[in-house]
């Protein structure tokens, strides 16, 4: 019987024609919308996850000054960062700000200090070179590729930094910031000299914009954790913090999912805005059918098949909704996130994820609407003296 | 004395109309008897079908007793008025009241859903249902394909397909040309002869010839017999 009343339903929708299909694209539009907000979501986390992953690396913590402000520098010793058992590398960036002349042009440019155990960041912290070769022997230096034309230096030129004179050697490839090793800017306005000779051109307490340590393959993160911190303490500094792979995992997806949760949420009005078209349709079909409703009662229905009946019309509009607005909220977000793509020419591609869950709920919430908003009418319905319902004009 | 198929007992029906009383009967005490053929006849107002449609358990009567063989059904919650209807009574409209979305078939299919009849074997007595009143040819037909006259035959065959212990009709000729009444009466005459109790309103005298008991209303009592 319940087959019977089912069918009697979808008999009832189809009758209706272009109302049903309205009803039902309001239920459609915030179903896709929620479909394609979470599914870009989604999307966004695995990226993000593996981009994490790729810049900064399981195995590795960030000591920066608190809040990751890069403009506000922490004191530390990174020879002794690289002591600490477990420490395979650690590197600091250290960079000041110096008068340079050069054959073309002078000004005060950042002066960057590398370290030979920065070797395995090259890449990272955008070092690579155009042209020239890598720093080898004191008194040599690379220049970022606007540096080069400010100064009107070439490889072979030489520089003068703070009055002393360096041979440029090498320029930078000029090409977009990759690494949080690279301070998340493009090294084109930068001259990179040795650390060792950047100490001596700044005496003085060393401070640096943060630094990099890479863990060996079973290090114990705990334990170099605190380590680090006691080495922090002892020269005196309380504004650095640690993070590692996971802390920053971790907060950037706790941002996205509140950004998420916000949007759906949103997204969420629009398909109770589309449950009220539901509520609104089955009202009307209740008056409509009123004088259907007598028959049927007169015929033996009993108020819960006529309740079942517009139920199951109201839930199958929202499933149909639901369904519809999967496909096109998905399909809306692969377009959205590859145009996202092309516009900011993001380095990885980054496509929405169509979740069993998200499937399954998205078709029984939609349901859920539908059924909901069809509750009171069908209940209306279900009500109706038969004799009242069969004079009804 | 045995028990009558529906007795009222002192029935009354009241209706309200905002503040405004409106006695629709006023005291009525009616026996149908099994392959008994009433035809209640009176002026529009006088009760007729609200008498019918507590013969027919659609109403409750607001004083007084409805006994169904012998049980008294006022006092029986909604779900069990439905399935006595849905078992034990069949009814006819003036208005024919087919749901226009469903086939011919499916409307004389209708009760048997609601009371749990297999689908092959809810189709087959739908099918025979139409044939025996002469409709085998319109059993895909909708309501709005179908003439006047054949609507209210498959209205007849839906009332009959459950084989109910009364059948009730409500002006069944109101909406027909003479000719197409008088053949939806010969029916009547054919079924009651085989045995249907039948009760059936009417304000058309000649129409009420076709019945074996003619009961007159006038302001919501039985005023004659006939």
């Amino acid at each position: 019987m319940l087959f019977d009343l089912f069918r009697l339903s979808l008999r009832n929708i189809r009758h209706r024609g272009l109302r049903s299909w309205l009803t039902v694209i309001g239920i459609l539009i915030g179903t896709a919308a929620v479909v394609a907000l979470i599914s870009i979501g989604q999307g966004l986390q695995r990226s993000i996850a593996t981009q994490v992953e790729r810049i900064v690396g399981y195995n590795t913590i960030l000591v920066t000054s608190r809040g990751l402000n890069l403009g506000q520098r922490i004191r530390l010793d990174i020879e002794a960062i690289r002591a600490i058992p477990g420490v395979r590398n650690a590197i600091a960036l250290r960079t000041e700000t110096a008068y340079v002349e050069g054959p073309g042009g002078k000004g005060f440019l950042t002066v960057f200090g590398y370290d030979p155990a920065m070797e395995e960041f090259v890449a990272e912290m955008d070092l690579t070179l155009s042209a020239g070769r890598a720093l080898q022997n004191p008194g040599e230096v690379l220049l970022g590729s606007r540096t080069a034309r400010i100064l009107g230096a070439d490889v072979g030129s030489t520089v003068s930094i703070e009055g002393r004179k360096f041979t440029v050697v090498g320029v930078l490839q000029a090409q977009r910031a990759q690494g949080f090793a690279g301070g998340g800017m493009p090294l084109v306005d930068v001259l990179v000299i040795s650390l060792s000779e950047l100490r001596e051109l700044f005496p003085g307490p060393e401070l640096v914009q943060y630094a990099v340590v890479r863990l060996a393959d079973q290090a114990d993160v705990a334990a170099v954790r605190e380590a680090i911190r006691a080495h922090l303490a002892a020269v005196g500094e309380r504004n650095a913090t640690l993070t590692d792979f996971e802390d920053l995992t971790r907060n950037i997806q706790s941002v996205i999912r509140g950004v998420q949760a916000f949007l759906a949420g949103i997204a969420g009005i629009a398909l109770l805005v589309g449950g009220v078209g539901v509520m609104n349709t089955m009202y009307t079909a209740v008056l409509e059918r009123t004088r259907e409703i007598g028959i049927l009662k007169a015929v033996g229905a009993k108020d819960v098949h006529v309740l079942l009946l517009f139920l199951f019309e109201s839930g199958l509009m929202g499933l149909a909704g639901g369904a519809l607005g999967l496909l096109i909220g998905f399909g809306v977000a692969w377009v959205a996130t590859a145009i996202v793509s092309r516009v900011f020419q993001a380095q990885s591609a980054f496509s929405p994820v169509l979740s069993l869950a998200l499937v399954v709920g998205a078709l029984f919430f939609s349901f859920l609407v539908g059924a909901v908003a069809g509750l009171f009418p069908a209940y209306r319905a279900a009500r109706l003296p038969p004799v009242e319902a069969l004079r009804y004009e | 004395m045995t028990a009558a198929l529906v007795e009222l007992q002192e029935v009354k029906k009241i209706y309200w109309l905002g503040e405004v009383e409106v006695p629709a009967l006023q005291g009525v005490d009616l026996r149908v008897e099994s392959s008994d053929f009433l035809a209640l006849m009176g002026p529009s107002g006088s009760g007729k079908s609200t008498l019918l449609h507590i013969l027919g358990l659609l109403d409750r009567p607001t004083a007084g007793k409805v006994l169904w063989e012998g049980l008294d059904v006022t006092r029986l919650n909604g779900g069990k008025l439905a399935e006595l209807r849905g078992r034990r009574i069949g009814f006819v409209f003036q208005m024919f009241n087919l749901v226009p979305n469903l086939t011919a078939l499916e409307n004389v299919e209708l009760p048997l859903v609601f009371l749990g009849v297999p689908a092959r074997e809810r189709r087959n007595r739908a099918e025979e249902a139409l044939r025996r009143l002469g409709l085998g040819d319109r059993l895909r037909h909708r309501p709005n394909q179908l003439s006047g006259g054949q609507q209210q035959r498959v209205a007849l065959a839906r009332a009959l397909v459950t084989d109910p212990a009364l059948l009730i009709a409500d002006e069944p000729t109101g909406n027909l040309d003479s000719t197409t009444g008088r053949e939806i009466l010969v029916l009547f005459f054919e079924l009651n002869k085989q045995g249907r109790t039948i009760v059936l309103a009417t304000h058309d005298p000649e129409a009420a010839e076709v019945a074996r008991v003619r009961l007159r209303l006038r302001d919501g009592r039985i005023t004659e017999r006939l």
